[in-house]
């Protein structure tokens, strides 16, 4: 009876009449599955830390994680699901990255989190920085050496890898999601946001980055343990087309360098051609390869650059005839000093330019670096300060030539001379007519005889060497003329001295 | 009672608060887009003039971060790798600002021209090395039109748009969600529409010849300042050295001698580099005037043969002096177009409308203008530095002063400028050859306003008294 019924109490009749009781069971069953949704993306709060100076320094993020991190179950799972693009055998280290045993990633890999509480892996310094040393080819646990060149690491190969994963067509969630699945326990949400989002995103960065290192297909091969430090900046973080970029400025491959015992670098004229003299602004100039200025991670760097202001190189650890070393101070004094060691020892020219005329080694390395680079660059971290200081490049500068460099831990530097052409110091104390001009680099067997890695092996335990060729592009072995017409008798008595710096 | 005591102060509370909410937004609104901060003081006349703000930024300013990302968004735009340095900016080490261009805060850092982007040279001995940079000289790079132009190409394109720009402003800076909401609503939108208004504005030059680096035309001041119509007609002409100006006192200003007075030269400058009579800042003109009295020309940088340059002082003195020494009888004087003979489009693009309404402009300031003219011809200038102003005659046509002695007919007809490289054998900038072809700019003596002709003294000397004289030249 429509009477019966006050009309207002129809209008206001729930749809589905709901007991309070049940009703809350549902709105808590609700907010259970929201938050088991969103608890990995909430309780993921930016990078592991690590407690250890090494290990901070080795598996720590620097930041990047927004701008150049990669989710952390495509990294995963990329080496197995892309096994034929890799270069041989077992995973990351077929690019020469180093495994260390109860470590998830190899070495200069950092698990961190991005601000969208998704896993990402970023690179750190140790990528390029941390190197191997064993005593023969059957020694089985290689040392391994923080702050030393990453001799092994071929960077170039790792970046090409990434570029054509992505450009195959198999970059998808169909191919992917499979080999995710296998050992990841992804909720629903999380499994949406991979298939969708992250998994095309990654795609369409890499592809992007294949376009901004595209100038690598016009290059010398790289090879473990050199990079072409500036030719990315130009692409990547200053928009220099790259098809614009001018032959003479694509032959600037160069050996990583050591990073150790900063204290003793901090004003002298730092990178190959010394286009920087404030050690602090190269440190910056290296982390944003991998960050970009308003993501890098001031207070990791900070830590990273302090542990390094006083890490020494290790001591050479054979034999040495103190004998012969006697006889080689004067004359490391006599011929190398000027140039080579610290001031106070009579390194006068220690951290200034040599012009490229007068040191004769390969220019592409000094003609890599230009005047525009170093304009454009005067603009990067404006606006940006940490610890109440401006962090702006300000001390960028286009040189004429190559910088003097501090000789410490110089055994463990090899292959000589900015590009790597020389293998050992015995060679480099040759003639450039009586330097080899093809040679083998990336095996970590140490030659105690003319100190330097193992050069003439192409091949070893199933894993082949890069193939260095001193008539390409960039790797001319020429030049640095300095102790050639010393006696075989004075070179034996240098070369025994160095092996102590 | 209780209740409605309690309304009461609801009556009241709503809106006080909305007034405080209302005058919190407008304040902070005010603050971020438009409160001026102090103009950086340069401690250093030389500073203040390479780097100091004459007024341009208020009006003209790009938003900084704008012009920050726009060659690393839009390289495409620019006529080769290097970002601005392309257009022939140059920095000096470190510093942030390429020398001529400001950055002063109106609310955010803006980015304006002042007279430096012009009048700064730079000279090199090889392709491989640092610029040396000339203070006062005439701009041996930079491109004006075509850095305009690159600005104007950016905010044509559909691409300028928050949405492409913003992610890359805060890739390389940390911007507050205020800020970004104001550069997504108001500052892109807004840079867009005035870069397109200016464009507009600048109309007339696409209808003329390009200038190239290192030129310039009258029309700033014409159709920009004076508002004047476009009258179609071509002025291109070499920025002029500001040096040793105590030295020139009553000298013809500009190639045509368009006025006597210095201080009228310099502020009609800044108003042609985009400020305006509101927002001219005279004091920093005043100290670029006071410096340009005494700012010496640049040594030139290469060896010179001094016997042979004895000698040349000799021919100099009986050749040239009485217009160019800078006591000659003619010196700072206007030369009839009949006598000198040069390319005429550059005197008959300044005219006598053009004077007069520059004469009645800013009648309400007390620094307006009385003493433009209109003349017949061009300014005998005297020759400091003369081996940084290639190339030569008031329309570049002439790449170096071995060629100016040489007949019209016997300059080359083409060459590129531009390029900072120095050739100390003939005296000017490198002009031909593939690394000028890459960065110059093609001057073609056959196009309107570039002409070569004229100037014909010095031409029927022996050959021995041109090298002689040569080089006596690069002394001045």
């Amino acid at each position: 009876m429509p009477q019966d019924v006050p009309k207002a109490t129809v209008v206001s009749k729930p749809f589905i009449t709901i007991s309070k009781r049940k009703f809350l069971i549902v709105l808590g069953a609700i907010v259970a599955i929201v938050l088991w949704l969103v608890w990995p993306l909430i309780t993921n709060n930016g990078p592991v830390d690590y407690a250890n100076e090494d290990e901070h320094f080795r598996y720590g993020s620097i930041g990047g994680e927004t701008t150049d991190g990669f989710p952390y179950w495509v990294v995963k799972v990329l080496p197995t699901a892309f096994a034929d693009k890799l270069p041989g055998e077992g995973g990351f280290t077929s690019f020469g990255f180093i495994q260390e045993p109860d470590h998830e990633f190899p070495i200069g890999f950092a698990r961190s989190t991005n601000q969208f509480g998704l896993d990402v892996v970023t690179q750190n310094c140790a990528t390029c920085h941390v190197g191997t040393l064993r005593d023969s080819p059957e020694d089985s646990t290689p040392q391994l050496i923080s702050a030393m060149p990453g001799m092994t690491v071929n960077l170039q190969a790792y970046i090409q890898f990434l570029i054509a994963v992505a450009q195959d067509e198999r970059f998808t969630a169909d191919h992917l999601m499979p080999y995710i699945n296998e050992t990841a326990h992804l909720n629903p949400l999380e499994k949406l946001l991979y298939r969708f989002l992250v998994i095309p995103r990654t795609r369409e960065e890499l592809l992007h980055q294949g376009h901004d290192f595209a100038f690598m297909k016009r290059q010398t091969p790289y090879g473990p343990g050199r990079v072409d430090t500036f030719t990315s900046y130009k692409t990547r973080r200053y928009g220099f087309p790259v098809e614009q970029l001018k032959p003479e400025e694509l032959d600037g491959i160069a050996d990583y360098p050591s990073i150790w015992n900063q204290r003793s670098r901090q004003t002298l004229k730092l990178h190959w051609d010394g286009n920087n003299n404030d050690a602090s602004e190269r440190n910056r100039t290296a982390a944003l390869a991998l960050v970009a200025p308003t993501t890098a991670n001031f207070e990791s760097l900070e830590r990273v650059r302090k542990w390094l202001l006083d890490l020494q190189p290790p001591a050479y650890p054979y034999t040495i005839d103190q004998t012969l070393v006697d006889q080689g101070r004067p004359i490391f004094e006599q011929t190398c000093a000027s140039c080579h060691a610290p001031k106070e020892q009579g390194g006068y020219l220690l951290g200034t330019i040599t012009p490229i005329e007068e040191v004769g080694t390969d220019r592409g390395r000094l003609d890599s670096y230009t005047y525009e680079l170093a304009s454009n660059q005067n603009l990067t971290f404006a606006g940006i300060s940490y610890q109440g200081v401006d962090q702006r490049f300000s001390h960028f500068k286009k040189t004429n030539g190559y910088t003097n460099s501090l000789l410490d831990g110089i055994w463990l530097r090899s292959p000589y001379l900015h590009n790597g052409s020389v293998p050992t110091l015995r060679d480099l104390l040759n003639t450039p007519e009586n330097r080899p001009t093809v040679f083998y680099r990336g095996y970590d067997v140490f030659d105690p005889e003319n100190v330097g890695y193992v050069s003439s092996v192409g091949e070893d335990h199933g894993k082949s060497f890069f193939r260095y060729d001193t008539a390409a592009p960039g790797n001319s072995n020429q030049g640095h003329l300095y102790g050639t017409q010393l006696s075989d008798a004075s070179k034996a008595a240098l070369l025994e001295y160095l092996k102590t710096l | 009672m209780a209740k409605s005591r309690h309304k009461g102060i609801v009556r009241i509370l709503i809106p006080v608060i909305v007034v405080v909410v209302v005058a919190a937004i407008a304040i902070t609104g005010w603050n971020t887009l438009f409160r001026r901060a102090p103009l950086t003081y340069y401690e250093s006349p030389a500073d203040h003039f390479k780097y100091g703000s004459v007024g341009t930024e208020a009006v003209e300013g790009i938003p900084y971060w704008i012009w920050v990302v726009l060659p690393r968004l839009f390289p495409e735009k620019l006529p080769d790798s290097g970002g601005y340095t392309s257009l022939g900016l140059t920095w000096e080490e470190g510093r942030e600002m390429p020398i001529g261009l400001t950055k002063e805060r109106i609310g955010f850092d803006r980015v304006g021209l002042n007279c430096a982007a012009c009048h700064v040279g730079t000279v090199r001995a090889e392709n491989l090395d640092n610029p040396t940079f000339l203070l006062g000289g005439p701009s041996t790079k930079f491109d004006v039109q075509r850095y305009l132009q690159f600005l104007f190409d950016s905010a044509n394109d559909p691409r300028f748009t928050a949405s492409f720009i913003l992610p890359e402003i805060e890739y390389n800076h940390h911007i507050t969600l205020l800020e970004n909401i104001l550069y997504r609503l108001f500052i892109i939108p807004q840079t867009k529409q005035a870069l397109l208004a200016q464009e507009h504005a600048f109309d007339w030059m696409n209808r003329r010849p390009s200038t190239g680096p290192g030129r310039t035309d009258i029309n700033p001041f014409k159709i920009r300042v004076l508002g004047l119509e476009d009258d179609g007609t071509v002025g291109s002409a070499d920025i002029m050295p500001l040096w040793n100006k105590e030295a020139q006192a009553g000298f013809h200003r500009h190639w045509d001698g368009l006025n006597t007075s210095l201080r009228e030269t310099i502020v009609s400058g800044a108003l042609g580099t985009g400020t305006t009579p509101k927002d001219i800042n005279l004091d920093s003109l005043d100290r670029i005037g006071t410096w340009m009295q005494t700012a010496p020309s640049p040594p030139y940088p290469f060896s010179i043969d001094e016997t042979r340059a004895n000698r040349g002082h000799a021919i100099f003195k009986r050749e040239c002096a009485s217009c160019h020494a800078i006591s000659g009888d003619r010196t700072g004087q206007v030369i009839p177009l009949t006598e000198v003979l040069t390319d005429p489009n550059r005197a008959n693009h300044w005219t006598t409308e053009a004077a007069a309404a520059f004469n009645t402009y800013a009648e309400d300031y007390p620094w307006d203008f009385d003493e433009f003219q209109d003349t017949d011809g061009y300014t005998a200038v005297s020759l400091e530095g003369l081996w940084a102003r290639a190339p030569y005659l008031h329309n570049g046509s002439v790449p170096s002063l071995m060629s100016l002695l040489a007949l019209p007919e016997a300059r080359p007809t083409s060459f590129y400028r531009g390029y900072d490289v120095y050739d100390p054998d003939a005296v000017g900038f490198v002009s031909t050859g593939a690394a000028a072809e890459i960065v110059g700019f093609k001057v073609d003596t056959r196009v309107t306003g570039n002409g070569n002709q004229g100037h014909l003294y010095g031409t029927d000397l022996p050959q021995v008294d041109k090298q002689s004289l040569i080089e006596y030249l690069k002394t001045l």
